[in-house]
């Protein structure tokens, strides 16, 4: 897959789209939100879907399939890792549709930032200029993968607006606590994770608020939920109740769970095995029986874009 | 009940239908077997194959333990037969994870993982009882040798659990069902047997 370089992106980050066709589009969305605003936005909510802000996003041409074979919508929303609803990948498509009601949601933004606060998640979305659609990779750490076209918004644009203040090294966040349909998820308290703030601050980092153009089902983590596709799925963490940039690397679930299998990085990584698999190749789901593996990439195909981030880093000890 | 359960036939339907259920059609529209049926395939055979070990190492136990049971004595007509199908649910689970694998190659370099090598030995030490399961091997072997190679199956009952303990990211609980159980069952025989023994005079 060939991703323009980042320099190159930077200097069209301006006109991605051009104008004229962005303010049509846009004028085009608006309509359609008006026109369902009133019967399909009480249709949606019954159907439990949140943060419906926004859509039809406006597809980024910096992030292309190319050549890509995107992931059936059935298979991304049915097949999930959601250890707080079941820990069978077909358990969260059912037990986070009981009754658990991703909305009205808030999200707080706390610790080393100059605009501390909680924000309904339609706010957020409002000040982060309505979402955009990438198509991205996503590699779990089970050795799977698939292509899915998220809707959502740059998570550095989230980063400006909590303005962190110098001394903020990473970014803390963590998702809901107990939910009504929530069940022994394996673990205590709420699933964490954090990155690092220039990790963060990477053009890929990306906040979800849809998939396939529509808002994200509860099983992928509605109403937000974080996607670095650089990383092992497991860093993208779903429904996101706060965001606190601290001083210290956070401790994540996984590696509270299995820290000789998981680490704080979780960076794609072909040459780094896991324990008990190896990671130099993927499964891609959807495919058949005999369906061969295809080669992992080193950062998942992002080497151009975040191989900075970790220059100078044994990437075997920072795992 | 207990003439049903003498019946080889009975056993046999009972042995075969899991090994069938994948290929049930509705069965397939289930969208998590369809994201990667062969990894459906794969967990689903090693899965009956621990169920199968867990109750054929359950039947002496509760013969001993139920002497006057009827139905006990039934099962344990159907040792071999179920000892043997759990061997070929795991070169099915086998064949499976070298398809998993995408082929021999990579299937040699992770077998070195302790997680892999304890399921190819659990495989290995079935493969060397359901080859020594025919009469006439237990007849050319003689009945003691033969028992104390076929004791190699209380080594594929740990090695088994290890490798299925570790089969997902987080532990699976279906491990403990299936073989607490069976520890509980022997442990009982275990007792039983100590007590006879000493209560018998010398």
């Amino acid at each position: 897959m060939r991703i323009r370089t980042p320099k190159d992106w930077e200097l069209r980050e301006s006109d991605v789209t051009p104008e004229s066709a962005y303010r049509l589009r846009d004028r085009r969305s608006f309509l359609k939100t008006l026109g369902a605003g009133v019967a399909g936005a009480t249709f949606l909510r019954t159907r439990g879907f949140a943060a419906m802000g926004g859509f039809p996003a406006t597809p980024n041409p910096g992030y292309p399939p190319d050549g890509l074979k995107v992931t059936p919508y059935e298979l991304i929303t049915s097949y999930n890792n959601f250890y707080e609803f079941g820990m069978d990948k077909g358990d969260p498509v059912v037990n986070a549709n009981q009754g658990w009601k991703p909305e009205p949601w808030t999200i707080e933004i706390s610790g080393l930032v100059n605009n501390p606060g909680k924000w309904d998640v339609e706010d957020i979305l409002k000040k982060m200029g309505g979402i955009e659609e990438r198509i991205y990779r996503h590699r779990c750490v089970e050795a799977w993968s698939m292509v899915v076209p998220w809707d959502g918004f740059s998570l550095r644009k989230l980063v400006d607006f909590a303005d962190p203040k110098p001394e903020a090294k990473y970014l803390r966040m963590n998702s809901f606590e107990h939910v009504e349909g929530s069940q022994d998820a394996g673990f205590d308290g709420a699933y964490l994770e954090g990155l690092r703030i220039d990790e963060a601050r990477n053009e890929l980092a990306f906040i979800a608020t849809g998939i396939y153009g529509k808002p994200l089902p509860n099983q992928n983590g509605a109403p937000l939920r974080l996607v670095t596709p650089w990383k092992y799925g497991f860093k993208g963490i779903k429904s996101i109740v706060r965001i606190d940039f601290t001083t210290r690397e956070p401790f994540n679930t996984w590696q509270m769970l299995a820290g000789n299998e998981y680490g704080f990085y979780a960076n794609v990584n072909p040459t780094v095995d896991h324990p008990r698999w190896s990671q130099a190749s993927e499964r891609v789901i959807g495919g058949g029986i005999f369906n061969g593996r295809q080669e992992t990439l080193m950062f998942n195909g992002y080497e151009k874009q975040v191989a900075d981030l970790y220059k100078g880093m044994d990437l075997r000890k920072y795992f | 009940m207990e003439k049903l359960v003498r019946s080889k036939l009975f056993v046999w339907t009972l042995i075969v239908l899991p090994g069938l259920w994948p290929a049930w059609p509705i069965f397939r529209q289930n969208p998590t077997v369809l994201a990667d049926p062969l990894k459906y395939l794969l967990h689903h055979f090693g899965f009956v194959a621990c169920i199968l070990l867990a109750v054929v190492l359950s039947l002496t136990p509760l013969r001993v333990l139920f002497p006057h049971a009827r139905i006990a004595l039934a099962l344990n007509r159907h040792r071999r037969l179920i000892g043997v199908s759990a061997f070929f649910y795991a070169l099915f689970h086998l064949g499976f994870q070298i398809l998993h694998e995408g082929g021999w190659p990579t299937f040699t370099t992770d077998i070195r993982k302790p997680f892999l090598l304890c399921g190819a030995l659990t495989f290995l030490i079935l493969l060397t009882l359901a080859a020594t399961s025919f009469n006439f091997m237990v007849r050319w072997m003689g009945g003691r040798r033969w028992k104390n190679l076929h004791r190699l199956v209380y080594l594929a009952v740990p090695l088994a659990a290890y490798h299925q303990a570790l089969a997902r990211k987080l532990f699976p609980v279906q491990v403990l069902w299936i073989f607490v159980p069976l520890l509980a069952l022997e442990a009982a025989r275990i007792i039983k047997q100590r007590r006879a023994a000493s209560s018998r005079p010398r």
